[in-house]
């Protein structure tokens, strides 16, 4: 029985962000302080062979790091160990960091770095997913693969030989800015025993201790890492932030100063992670009754210039590349090669928008070239429990996808409204249609993932600072948004058997909490609330020891609804008189807990074989869209959409999460450009990259279905994900519907409707 | 260290009468954040686009990012989000973005509740579309808008009859 879990509490940090006292990183008062700025390279790639500095300026005034500075080793140490903290030798893009620079003001950090000079013999480079699909089909063995990944079920030969018709088409997307409106921000302060204490703005405190070893040549525990407020992250405070933390880190240890480096927005577009650019070959072998009997499908990613976190974004793209859909005989090829840009990386879905942008156009395309509907084609081919997926995960109980499908028809009354599209025909100089799209999003890390990270989570009864007794939740999941520090604290609360007043989730600092794993993956409730739930089973346990053996005279006691009651005697005390007597007699208390993978799920990472995630959330999304002939404008009027989240935490919250992954999505889909204009994004303010205002977001109709996760209370499956996986599809099926002309590259801008209008005109 | 001649201004901030003095080139922001250690209103772009530094000027929006200190007179009255709560349609305000689930990470609130503080202020009828308009300066990258609407509108409905700006 739930009493906090399911309810819409308000935000546990709403009251202070509405006042504007929630400290953000630029915010901390951080006396004499200094900052940062990095030195990069002005060409894509070449041999760098020195640093000129300029004699005119006084370099005894600020701190320069140069590669030589470097106490550790110069590697940045993520998978794949092949990118430099700052560059020495090699330059694989335009704005890599050739050395760093602080200085007492920010003015002074700048002049100092426009006087060093980095000389280079520049080669030529490679810049856009264009170029990189050119080659693959020529002459792959041109291309750096940075890293690939196959998927193999049946015998993809035997589906196209049972096939009557082959479908096969070619989809593209681009890059996107995750646009958190705090841009990148941390400080370093050097510590007394010669470590470092990071503050700032970052999803995963535990990704940058580890990472930074190395390369600041110190043991793990003199890296300290604390969580400051975030505005706002999307994947781009995952793995990025360790960068900054970097070179602040390597700054202050050489200056003995602490050091800050704020990004300004025009840095923070040109010089942080996007969303890997996208090429899709999708493939697929139909029977005249709509059957799918293959699909083959080739999945490119734009890695950008080094490695970084792009296997792990692959292997999530593979794996929702075909996911949805029963089909016997499955084959994927996916590669990530490496352009001259800067390295791609983690963003919201995380290679599944990409996927399944291309996948659910596609799958409206087979519908056509069999002559069916889009819902009559998903009807029959869509995952019914007991099917299998691509790498031959059963369906289980815990998910429902037809069900999901039905009912976000029936709510937009899809069939009713799609025979009202203009099919190409405007109507009023205005084009109408209806689009649909059908997805899932795997729920916690990849296959065994969360097996080897079995990650924790504590539980601390101890005072707060006004002597009361507290129970703090310690996990290194980071509030930047979604609600973490309100919806453990609700799952606690559910776990104890106590009202929420006594339960806080603080800012994660990992000098006090384990490694519950990092903010990502949509496996922060799932993961770390099923964690933080038996951790609050094993505190009440403990208390409801105590209370008996001190309280009760023995007799068996129970926590719940705020008081220990004895059934035996009747006896009943408050929580917060037992939580004292607690700590004045065995004083704080911490209990640990462990995230425990059922056996049941198995997984070959050889071979993609098996349970490629321990549970799915499902969506469904239908867009209405209309063109205007005249300004080639498209108007997203409306979005229904119903997602099956598993058991809702916060339904407040989880529609907050929906509205904005959508809107994002939105984004994605027809607004959010950049080219690779000389190595760097044409569209590097946000006067050039534009998204969603509140001018333009549509009507939106949620709902949710539960399914809950089975394998651990409280149930959640993933939430931060998978609204923004949808959208792009439904819009552009939306848009076919419309026009007549199928857009099967993103974002759909009016330039590109326009030029196919006329196209279509010059045709007729 | 020069000795560029300093502006003097006498304001009154969120209320309170606050003596200044900056170099000629300093933004209205930096002088808040940096200066009167008012660090509630955020820059999120610097370049008057996404409206996270958005105060009041004697009752009208300004994006403090592009307008120079200097420029602000003397005996200015100026509302930031530190002062919301000392108006009663201030802390409805507030009171419903909670409520409504309005602040998600919370960055863009501070010049997004100043501008539904403005809108509401005016007195007049509030139509979705009025609220669309009058929040497009304001980019929030987290919510979609959808509670902010709704904050907004409940605001709209019990706001206080006298709460209008200082001047106007
Ligand atoms: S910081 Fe002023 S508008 Fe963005
Ligand atoms: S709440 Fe995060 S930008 Fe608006």
């Amino acid at each position: 029985m739930f009493r906090h879990v399911g309810k819409g509490v308000t935000r546990l940090d709403g009251d202070e962000k509405v006042r504007g006292i929630t400290q953000y990183a630029d915010d901390l008062p951080i006396p004499d302080c200094w900052y940062g700025v990095v030195v990069r390279s002005p060409v894509m790639k070449g041999r760098l062979t020195s640093l000129e500095f300029d004699p005119a300026f006084d370099f005894d005034r600020v701190c320069v790091v140069t590669p030589g500075d470097i106490p550790g080793e110069n590697v940045v140490d993520m998978m794949g160990r092949d990118m430099p903290f700052i560059a020495h030798d090699r330059i694989q893009y335009r704005g890599e960091p050739v050395a760093l620079v602080a200085a007492p003001t920010r003015r002074l950090a700048r002049e100092a770095a426009a006087c060093i000079r980095p000389v280079i013999e520049e080669e030529p480079a490679i810049q856009t997913i264009r170029e990189v699909v050119d080659t693959y089909k020529k002459s792959p063995d041109r291309l750096e693969k940075l890293s690939g990944q196959t998927i193999r079920k049946g015998s993809i030969e035997a589906g196209f030989a049972d096939a009557d018709i082959v479908v096969e088409r070619e989809y593209w997307s681009g890059h996107q800015e995750q646009l958190y409106i705090e841009p990148q921000g941390m400080v370093a302060i050097p510590e007394k025993d010669g470590g470092v204490f990071l503050q700032g703005s970052l999803q995963c405190p535990y990704y940058v201790g580890p990472e930074l070893v190395i390369t600041l040549g110190l043991p793990l525990e003199k890296i300290r890492v604390k969580q400051s407020a975030v505005g706002g992250a999307f994947g781009g405070k995952e793995e990025f932030p360790t960068l900054v933390a970097g070179y602040c880190a390597l700054l202050a240890m050489k200056s003995g100063k602490p050091v800050k480096i704020i990004y300004d927005r025009h840095q923070d577009i040109l010089y942080t992670t996007k969303r890997h650019p996208s090429w899709s070959r999708q493939r697929t072998g139909l029977k005249k009754d709509g059957t799918i009997t293959a699909m083959a499908v080739d999945f490119i990613l734009d890695g950008g210039a080094y490695t970084t976190l792009s296997p792990v974004v692959l292997y999530r793209g593979i794996l929702h590349t075909t996911l949805g859909y029963r089909c016997p005989h499955v084959s994927v090829d996916g590669h990530v090669f490496r352009t001259n840009t800067f390295p791609n990386g983690a963003f919201r879905g995380f290679g599944a928008p990409q996927a399944i942008w291309a996948l659910e156009s596609h799958m409206d395309e087979c519908a056509e070239a069999l002559g069916m509907s889009p819902v009559a084609f998903r009807r029959k081919n869509c995952l019914h429990i007991g099917d299998t997926t691509g790498t031959g995960q059963v369906i289980e109980q815990n998910m429902d996808p037809p069900v999901i499908l039905e009912r976000t028809l029936e709510k937009a009354d899809f069939e009713n409204k799609r025979r009202q599209s203009t099919r190409g025909v405007p109507v009023n100089g205005v084009y109408r249609g209806i689009g649909l799209c059908f997805f899932g999003h795997g729920s916690g890390f990849t296959g065994d993932g969360e097996r080897r990270l079995r990650s924790k989570a504590a539980l601390d009864l101890e005072y707060d600072d006004h002597g009361k007794p507290v129970v703090n939740i310690r996990i290194s999941s980071t509030e930047m948004g979604q609600g973490t520090l309100t919806i453990m604290p609700q799952i606690a609360a559910d776990g104890l058997r106590t009202s929420m007043d006594h339960v806080r989730c603080p800012l994660p600092d990992t000098k006090f909490v384990p490694d519950s794993g990092p903010t990502v993956a949509s496996r922060t409730a799932m993961v770390v609330g099923s964690t933080v739930y038996g951790a609050a089973e094993l505190l009440r346990h403990d208390l409801e020891v105590f209370a008996s053996e001190t309280l009760f005279g023995g007799a068996r006691v129970e926590l719940d609804d705020d008081r220990f009651t004895s059934a035996v005697t009747g006896d009943s005390r408050p929580f917060i008189e037992v939580a004292e007597a607690f700590l004045k007699i065995r004083g704080p208390h911490r209990v640990y807990n462990q995230f425990k993978l059922p056996d049941t799920i198995k997984w070959n990472q050889e071979t993609f074989e098996g349970d490629s995630y321990p549970s799915y959330s499902w969506g469904c999304n239908i867009a209405e869209v209309e063109i205007d002939t005249l300004t080639c404008e498209l108007k997203v009027r409306r979005v229904t959409g119903i997602f099956d989240i598993g058991r809702l935490i916060n339904p407040v919250l989880a529609k907050g999460q929906i509205e904005g992954g959508l809107t994002q999505a939105l984004g994605y889909a027809v607004m959010e450009k950049m080219n690779i204009v000389d190595g760097l994004y044409d569209a590097s303010r946000m006067q050039t990259y534009v998204i969603p205002t509140a001018l333009d977001t549509p009507e939106y109709d949620l709902g949710f279905l539960e399914y809950p996760y089975t394998h651990a209370s409280p149930g959640a499956k993933g939430v931060g994900e998978i609204p923004m996986d949808g959208l792009a599809p439904a819009i552009a099926n939306a848009v076919k519907d419309a026009m007549g002309i199928r857009f099967n590259s993103i974002p759909i801008t009016p330039e590109m409707i326009f030029e196919a209008i006329r196209a279509k005109e010059s045709a007729a | 260290m020069s000795t560029s001649p300093r502006i003097q201004r006498t304001w009154i901030i969120n209320g309170e009468t606050r003596e200044v003095a900056f170099a000629p080139v300093r933004r209205l922001l930096d002088v808040l954040r940096e200066d009167l250690h008012m660090t509630g209103t955020k820059e999120g772009c610097g370049e008057g686009e996404c409206g996270a530094c958005t105060v009041l000027i004697d009752g009208r929006t300004v994006v403090s990012c592009l307008m120079a200190a200097g420029q602000v007179p003397d005996g200015a009255e100026i509302m930031t989000v530190e002062g919301l709560e000392r108006t009663e349609g201030g802390r409805l305000l507030q009171q419903m973005y909670v409520e409504k689930g309005a602040a998600q990470c919370g960055f863009c609130i501070p010049g997004m509740i100043i501008s539904s503080y403005a809108l509401l202020s005016r007195g007049e009828a509030v139509s979705r579309d009025a609220v669309r308009e009058s929040h497009a300066g304001n980019i929030c990258r987290c919510t979609g808008y959808e509670k902010i609407f709704e904050a907004v509108e409940a605001a709209a409905e019990q706001w206080p009859r006298e709460e209008t700006p200082a001047s106007s």
